[in-house]
């Protein structure tokens, strides 16, 4: 187009001196000055376009040289694989050494998640995700984990949700989950383990909600339009799920509220608090420790969490101190009835009338240095008097107060892939200590999520 | 039961009183993912808008947690602008789960300013063992400042749309900034002269766009990888390199660590210096203009000196 316009001034120019006698000299004169400054002026420009070229084939040789330019049909590939989900998958696996046989919680009831796990190798929990949006309006996910236990192979569907996404037309911050997941309930359930700060879940976690409370229902949660961070919830589900179990599924079995505030202190200072409410009934039978102790009746949790985190240097890569707590109430009314676990025939069946029994646990993790962070957690349970009928069972507490100490050293070599080291010290029953030794790596690959505050 | 109950109650009205009064668009509520785009949306909006930066100069943009203040922010926000190219990949997200549908990916209230320039470090085929790499191609453009021209008339348009009472307001800033950015850009061109051709030594490629506008060369990386902190034997690989060919500057951010560049600098005699990278990343630097005066003073400074 340019280099149109130059020969056609070029050609006037041309025409123009040929023909001295069509207009005056003066005029001529003005003209050509007029055609030469508009001849500098494209050529300046095609100068300027031509060195933009030669940069840009300059840089284009650049890529080529670092690496060979790949074929343009993998590049389609990866055009095609644009309506396929998320593919991911955790490889978490781990290496425990206990210094006791036997390690039972004194005076709870507890469920196979809750146990300590298994001695020695094993590959622990590997989860494989799926997840896309569905179209304008639906988001749906699922995490389905492969477990070793007992010698086979077991498959749990860990999540499977849809969730309304912010295009659903909802009021602006409310959203609805339903299916299988992982429920707003404390900090840590909403969080898959692998993304723990240790290798295995404190105490409360482990006796009130058997690791991670995951029944199938319905929540919503609203994010309020408030200057500082406050989010309210609720969530209604089936009933089948530890602490609950045996739902007729008639009705819900179970319900939950939720509200939780947060905010920042200063510029490098975060924080976050809520309290939960969890309330329903084991229909007909809930059954625990190796399915000799099973439970039916009202079981209500109410939890109370917080969480701190402060990136001293005010780069969080570089330095970070987290500290996290959690208190959990328990009331539970129904019947025990406990089996011997050999014959299988019930030696004790006792009521409990606002059986009132507590769990907290405070741990703190410090990162001092992009790859390294050193953690302790401290793990309390208090479990209300037994009643007559049941003492001398498991579910005697024996005047024992569970608990447990843990230390831990991770390195993170991206944020892929974690190495951690774990030392517990347990007291779970009067006069038991165990001491526990656990090595643990969690890798991940394909699509990997953003990271939950 | 009760008791907890009321709780949850009492820390609802509580969050509810503590709440701003609702007013209908006083000043368009901008949240913008690095200082950079905090201070282009004010150049633009003026008074007219309030502009909010998830993090400061000594974060590093990566590795942002999803903190509740952030997410509510990003809930009330009319506009949010970030780098995108991957960059905020790790936290943004969340953000945007429980914020309107006007901020959603592709919605006039999302501005991905990796969108309008061309990006350095692209196409060529990525995978994990490559370190932390963006297969969208390098993410810190704002220090090339001829992309800031570009973005700034996206952000008009964005603005005009949002708050079309007031565009023809946003269009006689832009028109303001465009022409004071241009001689600005003429004079830097002009003092940067003699740093093109200058070897220099980054710790991450966060420098990537200052480098190819200077015309520097960069020479190595204390990164061995991309997002993998240096180690010892890459730099001691970096210190033969170095003795064998000497560079002129080793340059890293305020908010990477300072050991690795001084442990060089101190066996080379390179001297290491910390660029603003963003607002207020050293003093002086309170806007875009300042930023980059700054910044051309600072590498001029220290060539001058060898």
């Amino acid at each position: 187009m340019l280099k149109m316009k130059t020969a056609a001034s070029a050609a006037l120019i041309a025409v123009l001196s040929a023909s001295p006698t069509l207009a005056a000299d003066e005029d001529l004169n003005a003209l050509r000055n007029e055609v030469e400054k508009m001849r500098q002026a494209y050529e300046q420009r095609i100068n300027q376009l031509e060195a933009k070229l030669n940069k840009l084939e300059g840089s284009q040789k650049q890529v080529g040289e670092a690496a060979s330019t790949p074929p343009a049909t993998s590049r389609r590939r990866i055009a095609d694989n644009s309506f396929n989900p998320s593919i991911g998958m955790i490889l978490n696996g781990q290496y425990r050494q206990f210094s006791e046989g036997e390690n039972e919680f004194a005076g709870f009831a507890v469920s196979h998640e809750g146990e300590r796990g298994e001695e020695g190798l094993g590959i622990g929990h590997s989860e494989i995700s799926l997840s896309a949006n569905v179209d304008d309006k639906f988001y749906a996910s699922s995490t389905v984990a492969i477990v070793e236990h007992a010698g086979t192979t077991e498959t749990e569907l860990e999540e499977v949700y849809i969730q309304t996404l912010p295009g659903a037309g909802l009021p602006v911050g409310m959203s609805v989950k339903a299916g299988r997941a992982f429920w707003t309930l404390g900090y840590l359930n909403e969080h898959h383990s692998h993304a723990d700060d240790f290798a295995d879940r404190p105490l409360p976690y482990r006796v009130f909600m058997n690791h991670a409370f995951n029944d199938d229902g319905v929540q919503v949660s609203y994010l309020l339009p408030t200057e500082i961070y406050s989010e309210i919830g609720g969530g209604i589900y089936r009933g089948d799920d530890f602490p609950y179990g045996g739902s007729r599924g008639s009705g819900t079995g179970a319900w939950s509220a939720f509200a939780r505030i947060g905010g920042d202190i200063g510029d490098n200072q975060s924080w976050r608090a809520g309290a939960y409410v969890l309330s329903g009934e084991a229909e007909t039978s809930r059954l625990s420790n190796d399915d000799s102790v099973d439970f039916t009746g009202d079981s209500d949790l109410q939890i109370l969490d917080l969480r701190y985190v402060w990136a001293p240097t005010g780069n969080a890569r570089d330095r970070e101190v987290i500290v996290q707590a959690e208190y959990f109430q328990r009331e539970e009314d129904g019947l025990y009835t406990v089996f011997d676990p050999n014959s299988g025939n019930p030696i004790a069946t006792g009521a409990v009338d606002k059986k009132s029994d507590d769990g907290w646990y405070v741990q703190g993790v410090y990162k001092f240095s992009p790859q390294w962070r050193v953690g302790a957690r401290y793990s309390q349970l208090m479990s209300d008097t037994t009643p007559a009928i049941l003492l001398n069972t498991v579910l005697d507490d024996q005047g024992h107060d569970p608990e447990a100490l843990s230390f831990m050293v991770d390195w993170t070599n991206s944020e892929f892939s974690r190495v951690r080291f774990q030392l517990n010290r347990e007291e779970l029953s009067s006069g038991v200590t165990d001491e526990q030794a656990i090595l643990q790596y969690v890798m991940s690959i394909g699509a990997h999520g953003a990271h939950k505050y | 039961m009760r008791k907890m109950l009321s709780m949850i109650v009492a820390m609802i009205v509580a969050s509810l009183l503590s709440a701003a009064p609702f007013s209908a668009l006083a000043q368009v509520d901008i949240l913008a993912c690095e200082p950079e785009w905090a201070a282009l949306a004010q150049e633009i909006g003026g008074p007219k808008v309030s502009s909010f930066s998830a993090t400061h100069a000594r974060q590093d943009p990566h590795h942002i947690r999803a903190r509740p203040s952030l997410i509510a922010k990003a809930r009330r926000a009319d506009l949010i602008i970030c780098s995108g190219a991957g960059l905020e990949v790790g936290w943004l997200p969340i953000l945007l789960q429980k914020s309107g549908p006007q901020v959603q990916p592709n919605a006039l209230g999302n501005l991905t300013a990796s969108h309008y320039v061309p990006l350095l470090d692209t196409g060529a085929g990525v995978d994990r063992s490559m370190g932390d790499v963006h297969p969208e191609g390098n993410p810190h453009i704002h220090l090339n400042p001829h992309h800031m021209l570009p973005i700034a008339a996206q952000l008009t348009d964005r603005l005009s749309q949002l708050d079309s009472a007031n565009a023809a307001y946003y269009q006689s800033r832009l028109q303001d900034f465009t022409l004071r950015w241009q001689q600005a850009l003429q004079a830097w061109e002009a003092k940067a002269a003699p740093l093109k051709g200058v070897q220099v030594v980054v710790h991450h490629k966060s420098f990537s766009y200052l480098v190819d506008w200077l015309k520097m060369r960069p020479v190595a990386s204390l990164e061995p990888k991309p997002g993998i902190p240096p180690t010892t034997s890459h730099l001691e690989g970096l210190l033969q390199q170095l003795n064998a060919a000497p560079a002129q500057l080793i340059l890293r951010t305020p908010y990477e660590p300072e050991a690795a560049s001084l442990w060089l600098s101190s066996k080379t005699n390179i001297p290491a210096l910390v660029l603003p990278y963003t607002i207020d990343g050293v003093s002086d630097t309170g806007d875009l203009f300042a930023l980059f005066e700054r910044t051309l003073s600072l590498l001029l400074e220290t060539v001058h000196a060898e």
